[in-house]
């Protein structure tokens, strides 16, 4: 048994290698792919692009501008009317314009309540949520609160809160997903349409050990991905801290390529040639990795996408990660996880082996 | 041109796209896509678990708590938990942000002494937990000054307007970027696969006895796909207008043409795709490879591009979404058209890449053998 076993799995690794494209491809998607993103991708702001309109000759309104520094900041750009700063703003070269009334400065002194007028671009919404965030904060340095309270922040695992590890990583997980699922489904739906598969499950071996040896092959390929990603770019030049423990990783992601790979299984089940594929795995894994809570958090979504999420795999994967990378958690908490990803997976090779483990 | 052949090449390529039963998916996927992402994105945190330790248990320390309760941004808890299972809870990623109220709270407020508030805040996403942890200094902030009302003299107040989306919604600020993401994607992988299938097929030298020249041979590819997802273009405007509600400023012309052209860029990037491959399985992986991911960080929806760097800025002006988010957002929020340069100059940009992607697969396609 063992044998049929692995001379199928070097009969697709074999056919894997000897398409350089694919090779190339892969690759890059694992290395340079994952570099890009996770090097210049912020979702907190930075660079944001300022201008003012200053009313009032300069004083209290410079020294609030010269707070706004880099990085989050650019420096503020100076406009001589608010018609030329909204205009900057619709073309987008300002995301933030600030605008100084002309009695500001003598209300503040006079103890009265003055006010700052800003132009927030909303199309940049969560920058502009952060921007406000932090002119608040600057403002109320100004206003000399005298409240007895001190507030004790920290920020948890992750202390300054750095995009760089988080992007790549999930733009590995992301990459992870799409590959897997595609492979897979394609190594089964290639010989359906040559035609082969037919022959596969007349030879006398178990259709179930065809099936797994197929998909396993492509597990290898995808692992192998995932530990150059992770030994050059993820550790390597991003130095991600790992809090919890490597091998719970490994496992946890050996587990996930497992249940995507079944994913890919069912898809080849149900599409008859490679066009299908196509459109079918795009049509489940956009869904799977935008909604996985990568991008946005499980709880702020729709109640029904909220459901639906559960049968994601990459929703289970990702916070495992997180919990493993940042949180440093231990094993005994990582059970939910290994188990989500686990009985996905199980419950997607019980329909490919019904649906395309058999001839009739 | 022989007309006649093109149109019988066309006529087949259209049949064998309607045939396979997939053709549902051309105006499914667009749709559902648009659907699930609209609804599902949030860019605001909203219901952020916070979990409260109140030590005190005092006048003061409910009226603060209540004020966390009242706000649509946290889903409170209260329990008397010590520092350590609070710990194990953010490990277990069951709460996002705890709230720590010392003892004697109310009674060192009460004396004008400091007093101490901790927050702990989960940053293992990053931006949200920034997010998080400056709205819980923003209500504790407001709390304090509402306590004592001589304090409001003297402060600087922020009177914002936000342009283009007052209310602030997400849907505004996604659903159009949405829709460049879309029409990339789509048109992409229903393109790449066109030209490849036939060389893995051998049905290509069909292509090479033909007397069909390369330009005609890459329209009658490119006319079907182009003129089935036109009609997605009407279908993903109905969709954002009427289901989301966003607002629609600009001219409908505008937004018709521009879409047009990026329709060519995205049906030429899978058709050059289809070109230089070999198999349809690099094709697939290739093109979803360089649309979906690029496709959705480059748009515009997670963050504005002037807010990357180094080599992220430059792949961003790489991808053509960019550009033609830029003329939807526009059309849809702006309404500026084409009174504003820039929108101007980006549509003759998606007019060049259209030109040099064709260009670029005629150059490449094969009419011989090796």
């Amino acid at each position: 048994m063992s044998r049929v076993f692995w001379a199928i799995v070097g009969k697709e690794l074999l056919s894997f290698i000897r398409s350089w494209q694919l090779v190339l491809v892969v690759l890059y998607s694992f290395t340079v792919n994952v570099y890009i993103s996770g090097s210049g991708i912020e979702i907190k702001p930075r660079n944001v692009a300022v201008g003012y309109v200053d009313y009032t000759g300069g004083g209290m309104s410079q020294n609030i501008l010269t707070r706004l520094h880099a990085p989050e900041f650019l420096p503020p750009r100076r406009f001589t009317s608010q018609e030329a700063l909204s205009r900057a703003i619709y073309d987008k070269e300002i995301i933030v314009g600030i605008v100084f009334d002309p009695d500001f400065e003598k209300q503040w002194r006079q103890g009265h309540k003055s006010q700052i007028n800003v132009l927030l671009d909303a199309t940049a919404a969560s920058q502009a949520y952060t921007t406000l965030g932090y002119l608040q904060n600057i403002v109320m340095g100004f206003s000399e609160l005298d409240i007895p309270i001190e507030i004790a922040s920290h920020k948890l695992f992750n202390e300054n809160a750095d995009n760089h590890t988080f992007m790549a990583l999930t733009e590995l997980l992301s990459i992870t997903t799409m590959l897997t699922v595609i492979l897979t489904a394609i190594v089964f739906v290639r010989e359906k349409e040559q035609g082969t598969w037919d022959i596969m499950l007349l030879m006398p071996v178990n259709p179930k050990l065809i099936i797994l040896a197929k998909s396993f092959s492509q597990i290898l390929i995808v692992m192998g991905g995932i530990v150059i990603s992770l030994g050059f770019i993820v550790l390597g030049i991003f130095s991600t801290p790992i809090n919890g423990s490597f091998w719970a990783f490994l496992l946890l992601t050996f587990f996930y390529v497992w249940a995507s790979a079944g994913i890919g299984l069912f898809i080849a089940a149900v599409a008859r040639d490679i066009m299908q594929v196509a459109q079918l795995s795009i049509l489940v894994m956009m869904p799977l990795i935008f909604l996985s809570g990568a991008w946005t958090p499980i709880y702020a979504m729709h109640p029904i996408l909220r459901t639906v999420s559960l049968i994601s795999p990459l929703r289970y994967y990702i916070e495992g990660t997180e919990s493993i990378f940042y949180r440093g958690t231990e094993w005994i908490d990582l059970w939910p996880y290994f188990l989500g990803v686990i009985s996905v997976g199980g419950i997607m090779y019980f329909i490919g082996f019904r649906k395309i483990g058999r001839l009739f | 041109m022989k007309a006649r052949v093109i149109k019988a090449y066309i006529l087949k390529e259209l049949t064998e796209l309607i045939r396979s039963r997939f053709i549902v998916m051309v105006y499914l996927m667009p749709t559902m896509i648009l659907l699930l992402f609209g609804y599902g994105i949030r860019m605001e945190v909203l219901g952020a678990r916070t979990l409260i330790i109140d030590n005190d248990r005092s006048l003061l320390s409910y009226r603060l708590i209540s004020k966390f309760e009242h706000s649509k941004y946290f889903g409170v808890t209260v329990e008397p938990l010590s520092e350590a299972e609070a710990l194990r809870r953010i490990k277990q990623a069951k709460t996002d942000v705890v709230i720590i109220i010392p003892e004697s709270f109310e009674k060192r407020l009460l004396h004008a002494q400091t007093t101490q508030i901790g927050i702990f805040t989960d940053a293992a996403f990053p931006s949200r937990g920034i997010t998080i942890e400056t709205y819980v200094k923003g209500v504790i902030l407001d709390a304090a000054s509402g306590m004592n009302a001589n304090l409001a003299s003297g402060i600087i107040k922020i009177n914002q307007r936000t342009l283009f989306n007052q209310a602030m919604r997400d849907e505004d600020a996604i659903v159009p970027g949405l829709i460049g993401l879309v029409l990339l994607v789509a048109p992409a992988i229903l393109a790449a696969l066109l030209i490849v299938k036939e060389k893995e097929r051998g049905t290509i030298f069909n292509f090479y006895a033909s007397a069909l020249s390369k330009g005609e041979f890459l329209s009658a590819k490119l006319i079907p796909v182009f003129m089935l997802h036109s009609l997605n273009i009407f279908v993903l405007f109905l969709w954002a207008v009427y289901v989301f509600n966003v607002p629609f400023r600009g001219s409908f012309w505008l937004y018709w043409f521009a879409s047009e052209i990026y329709l060519l860029i995205s049906i030429s990037i899978g058709l050059l795709i289809s070109v230089i491959t070999r198999t349809q399985i690099v094709a697939v992986v290739l093109t979803v490879i360089i649309t979906i991911i690029p496709g959705f960080l480059y748009s515009g929806i997670i963050m504005p591009i002037s807010s990357m760097s180094g080599m992220s800025q430059i792949e961003a002006h790489i991808f053509p979404v960019m550009y033609y988010n830029h003329i939807l957002y526009d059309v849809f929020l702006i309404g500026e058209g084409l009174e504003s340069d820039k929108t101007l100059r980006y549509l003759f940009i998606l007019s060049f890449y259209a030109f040099v992607l064709l260009g670029l697969s005629r150059i490449l396609l094969r009419k011989e053998l090796k």
